[in-house]
């Protein structure tokens, strides 16, 4: 690697006025598991001047149940989720997801801010948290700003962030807290692949007519950045709960997406695999939704 | 240059590098502590697996100036001058490493599941050693020496 001044950042205002000191040329590293990887292969261009350490900012850990819904610090990283007792109580699909990305060493490093900040449009923590209608929090040097996830991914490695902008929290709505809710990801093996689609699927069940409530649908790794699948969503509202529903908002995601072909798979595989997914994950939301009723 | 500090293999050691050093790279170059590998470098391999407060991590993917103040424990940390670790021991005794290039990561890789997990399924096995790439082995002896251990320590 180039050369780089490094500063440990105490806490989140810390570093936002490291970053605010030491742009334009400035790069944060929490977990490292991205930067890094890609600081040693990046063109002399890309490289940072400076090097901004999150690492022990620990007012970015923590998960906890606040006034506006399940609050996740950036800092979380993908081993604690799938350790959180609040997530695998409230999001079994947040564990399933976290479980998906790289291994057993990755996870321990990699942070849910470092994956939602790396923006690849394979995103593992997105799909789930885009169809939970998340919100960022992101400080700045004027303050903080909250925004959709869904509009916080740009494009491919591509953020809302603004220079000298540090995301610090992601918080999932009260209103959605405990919304059944299922992740699949498929990828070419089981250990540290990448998802050639990666689907979340969630929905509240009105039980008296056994109908789809506010269903979302997100799609990874099938458009520049994390897709719902919008007239699927717009036809599952309202429809009644049956397999043959869940086919159809599988055909329709599917027509939903805007899929490459690359090296992994073409984008009629890709498709292909979008209709199956989608079924797959919404019987897996009403699964759980069925399980969750009895238990209560 | 930045100093730092830190516990590793229950020792105080101290250097001076520059930022950018990666802390497999100051293990192995200032502490000469050779027995984490340099693989892939990107954290794909696990061959410089070594476990940092008591978690398991690819120290291709640390900054040194990161590990500042924490506990390091590398291969070199297990075995006694007169013995080795018992995961060192049933891995010989089974034949479970062949070239031996990732083998420091895969036994660092073993120990953390096993402090975690005493008694872990063949699916949680190969789950902790996801993270580790072996050419030669196929896995399956490393697979049986972790069982073997699992079973004796619970006996």
């Amino acid at each position: 690697m180039r050369p780089f001044d490094f500063y440990a950042a105490r806490d989140s205002s810390d570093a936002v006025a490291l970053l605010a000191k030491h742009g334009p040329s400035v790069k944060v590293i929490a977990g490292g598991t991205d930067l890094l990887a890609d600081l040693k292969f990046a063109p002399a261009s890309h490289h940072p001047k400076v090097v901004v350490d999150i690492s022990r900012a620990d007012d970015l850990r923590g998960i906890r149940e606040t006034d506006a819904g399940l609050r996740i610090g950036s800092l979380v990283t993908h081993t604690e989720i799938m350790e959180s007792p609040i997530i695998r109580d409230l999001f079994p699909a947040l564990v399933d997801a976290a479980h998906t990305i790289g291994a057993v060493q990755t996870r321990n490093l990699g942070t849910l801010g470092g994956n939602l900040v790396t923006a690849v449009p394979s995103v593992d923590s997105g799909p789930t948290l885009v169809a939970l209608d998340a919100v960022v929090t992101i400080a700045g040097p004027d303050g903080r700003r909250q925004l959709p996830l869904a509009e916080f991914f740009v494009g491919p490695r591509k953020t809302a962030l603004k220079p000298a902008e540090l995301l610090v929290e992601i918080t999932i709505p009260k209103e959605n807290v405990g919304k059944p809710t299922h992740f699949l990801k498929f990828g070419l093996r089981k250990g540290q692949a990448l998802a050639l689609v990666n689907v979340a699927a969630s929905f509240w069940v009105d039980w008296d007519s056994e109908t789809f409530l506010n269903p979302r649908i997100a799609l990874g790794a099938v458009a520049p950045k994390v897709i719902r699948a919008e007239s699927a969503e717009k036809f599952l509202a309202g429809e009644e709960i049956t397999t043959d529903a869940m086919a159809e908002a599988g055909r329709l995601a599917s027509g939903d997406a805007k899929p490459i072909s690359d090296m992994r798979a073409s984008a009629q595989y890709r498709r292909d695999l979008i209709a199956v997914l989608t079924k797959r994950a919404l019987e897996g939301a009403y699964e759980l939704a069925q399980k969750k009723r009895k238990q209560s | 240059m930045v100093t730092v500090s830190m516990n590793v293999n229950g020792e105080k050691r101290t250097a001076s590098v520059a930022p950018e050093t990666t802390l497999l790279k100051l293990l192995r170059e200032s502490f000469n502590l050779t027995g984490a590998k340099l693989g892939c470098d990107v954290g794909d391999c696990g061959a410089c697996t070594v476990i940092v407060d008591g978690k398991l991590v690819n120290s291709c993917l640390m900054l040194a100036p990161q590990a500042e103040g924490r506990e390091v424990l590398t291969i070199e940390g297990l075995a006694t001058q007169d013995r080795l670790h018992p995961i060192q021991k049933v891995f010989e005794d089974k034949g479970s490493l062949q070239c031996g290039f990732c083998g420091p990561g895969v036994i660092m890789s073993a120990k953390a599941l096993l402090d975690q997990n005493p008694n872990p399924s063949v699916q949680e096995i190969r789950d902790g050693l996801a993270g580790n790439l072996c050419r030669c082995t196929g896995y399956s002896k490393m697979i049986e020496a972790i069982q073997t251990i699992a079973r004796e320590r619970t006996a």
